[in-house]
């Protein structure tokens, strides 16, 4: 009786495992294959001249959606990382309960909206109704909206997690809320605050429906005027020219993944350093 | 100069829980004061109510008025009460990313004072009042997690007295450490009573006994008995102040 009642369990048991390592296993393999495939693919395509030349120049290149995604990451940064982090800040250290509370909700609607969405209201308001065009400030815009609700979750977390002791001691001393935020509290907390800006500058850089109805695409080097002037990137090239029939088309889609996922996987390097960082000094 | 404190019909909650109910005590100058009783008391609400920061936890309250000298503590911005009565809290709890310098020079620099000399010669004064001078000074720069617990627990004490509060609260300051810090630290209290009005909470009634001139008896959020330590230990009039020194309860 014991026996057969410990054999079901051990086949329960087994069947479990089994099934997770199933679960896995199909999961490694879908990854494995991407990186596998874009890896291949992209580091035979891709050749350093991609670099230095423009994608409807001979041979063709890159240049103009690495730039034109560097110029469009550096504007939504320069606008989602100081508001995102002051947004945190407020939050986190200010904010009466009710209107953190419908902070906290309204960030977790907008990083619900479908990337689509948001790069559609972007084209309605800024490409059409302010006359922007298609352009790298709208661009900027739409890709702020994505990257905000990451960096102002990180920032708050991150503050969230400093000890009320600390904050305690820094009040204590006689402390404004303000000194105690600038002074002290947010030392402790910078490192996460980091890394939430790295990960939205990572969501950003992958991101293409915000930007196909804001940026428009150039398949020249964008000239770094702020409106009614279309930008290339590089998740467009992938997104078109995998389409294409042809297989230099096909070679620049995967060198344009491939760089992609290079500088994702750096940011993710640099993340991980920089909590693990954290997590040693306790 | 330290002043005394007077508190008169203190109530303080905690959302609608009364956890001060109708404190009144005068708290002498330039003594020690220790306040004990049970966990839960309101002994560790009291002093926080003090230095106003109980009203910064949410939800919390406070009614009645505290006096520093003549000054009523809950008409003034309550930063600046903070900067006329320091607290050491339970736990050492230093600034963790900055030097030892820095944790001490922190406060002075909020108070203006930028000159560099100055600041060396302010922080060594607190930290030769905190006894903490002589194991530190070769290694001011170094990150204050790099000291020990009892080392961290002076250093706050060093931060605390190096603005030049008038009243010095300490929150169990000694129930984090080992005995010789804890001695350590009670010689501290001894030697800074001259300079400032102290009030401090503990659990160990051996410890009130030895640093305090006075002791308050705190019950569910009532002061029982107040009066002068030995009164307190060898002849308490009221009967809860004996069972509990005696060790029936609490």
């Amino acid at each position: 009786m014991r026996t057969a009642h410990s054999r079901w369990r051990k086949w329960q048991a087994n069947v479990g495992w089994g099934a997770s390592w199933l679960a896995t296993a199909l999961v490694l393999f879908g990854l494995a294959d991407l990186v596998i495939t874009i890896v291949g693919r992209g580091a035979v395509s891709f050749r350093w001249s991609m670099l230095t030349h423009v994608i409807q120049s001979t041979p063709s290149g890159l240049q103009n959606a690495i730039l034109g995604t560097l110029e469009l990451v550096v504007l939504a940064t320069l606008m989602a990382a100081p508001l995102g982090i002051l947004g945190g800040v407020y939050v986190s250290e200010f904010a009466p309960l009710q209107v953190a509370k419908t902070i906290r909700f309204l960030t977790e609607v907008l990083s619900g909206v479908p990337s689509i969405v948001v790069g559609y209201f972007g084209y309605l308001l800024m490409v059409l109704a302010w006359g922007w065009k298609f352009s790298a400030l709208a661009g900027g815009f739409a890709l702020t909206v994505i990257m905000l609700p990451y960096i102002l979750r990180n920032t708050e977390a991150s503050l969230q997690q400093v000890p009320l002791s600390l904050r305690e001691a820094a009040w204590g001393l006689g402390m404004t809320r303000f000194q105690a935020i600038s002074r002290v509290i947010w030392r402790p907390a910078a490192s996460g605050m980091a890394t939430g800006v790295l990960m939205a500058i990572a969501i950003g850089m992958g991101e293409t429906a915000p930007l196909l109805y804001t940026a428009g695409w150039s398949s020249v080097n964008p000239n770094f005027q702020l409106v009614h002037s279309q930008v290339g990137y590089l998740t467009y090239v992938v997104w078109t020219y995998i389409e294409q029939p042809y297989e230099s088309a096909h070679q620049l889609a995967y060198s344009a993944a491939f760089l992609l996922l290079l500088v994702v996987l750096f940011i993710n390097v640099v993340v991980r350093a920089l909590l693990t960082r954290r997590s040693l000094r306790g | 100069m330290s002043q005394p404190i007077s508190v008169h019909n203190l109530k303080a909650w905690y959302g609608t829980q009364l956890t001060l109910k109708s404190v009144d005590m005068e708290l002498p100058a330039s003594q020690v004061t220790a306040i004990i009783g049970p966990s839960g008391c309101g002994k560790s609400t009291f002093i926080r109510c003090l230095n106003r920061l109980h009203e910064t936890l949410p939800g919390a309250r406070v009614e009645g008025d505290v006096h520093l000298g003549t000054q009523d503590l809950y008409k003034v911005d309550p930063v600046d009460v903070r900067r006329m009565i320091g607290m050491v809290f339970q736990k050492p709890n230093p600034f963790p990313t900055l030097s030892i310098f820095d944790n001490i020079a922190l406060g002075l620099r909020l108070g203006g004072v930028h000159n560099r000399g100055q600041l060396r010669e302010a922080v060594e004064r607190s930290l030769q009042m905190a006894a903490l001078w002589g194991e530190v000074k070769d290694r001011l720069s170094e990150p204050a997690t790099s000291l020990s617990g009892g080392q961290q627990q002076r250093l706050c004490i060093a931060r605390a007295i190096a603005v030049q509060p008038e009243v010095l609260l300490m929150d169990e300051p000694a129930s984090a450490l080992d005995p010789v810090s804890t001695l350590r630290v009670e010689e501290l209290v001894e030697q800074l009573k001259d300079t400032y009005t102290i009030v401090i909470v503990t659990h160990n009634m051996q410890q009130a006994a030895r640093v305090a001139d006075e002791t308050a008896f705190f019950l569910n959020g009532e002061v029982v008995e107040f009066a002068d330590t030995t009164t307190i230990f060898t002849n308490p009039t009221d009967k809860r102040t004996e069972d509990y020194i005696t060790g029936r309860f609490g």
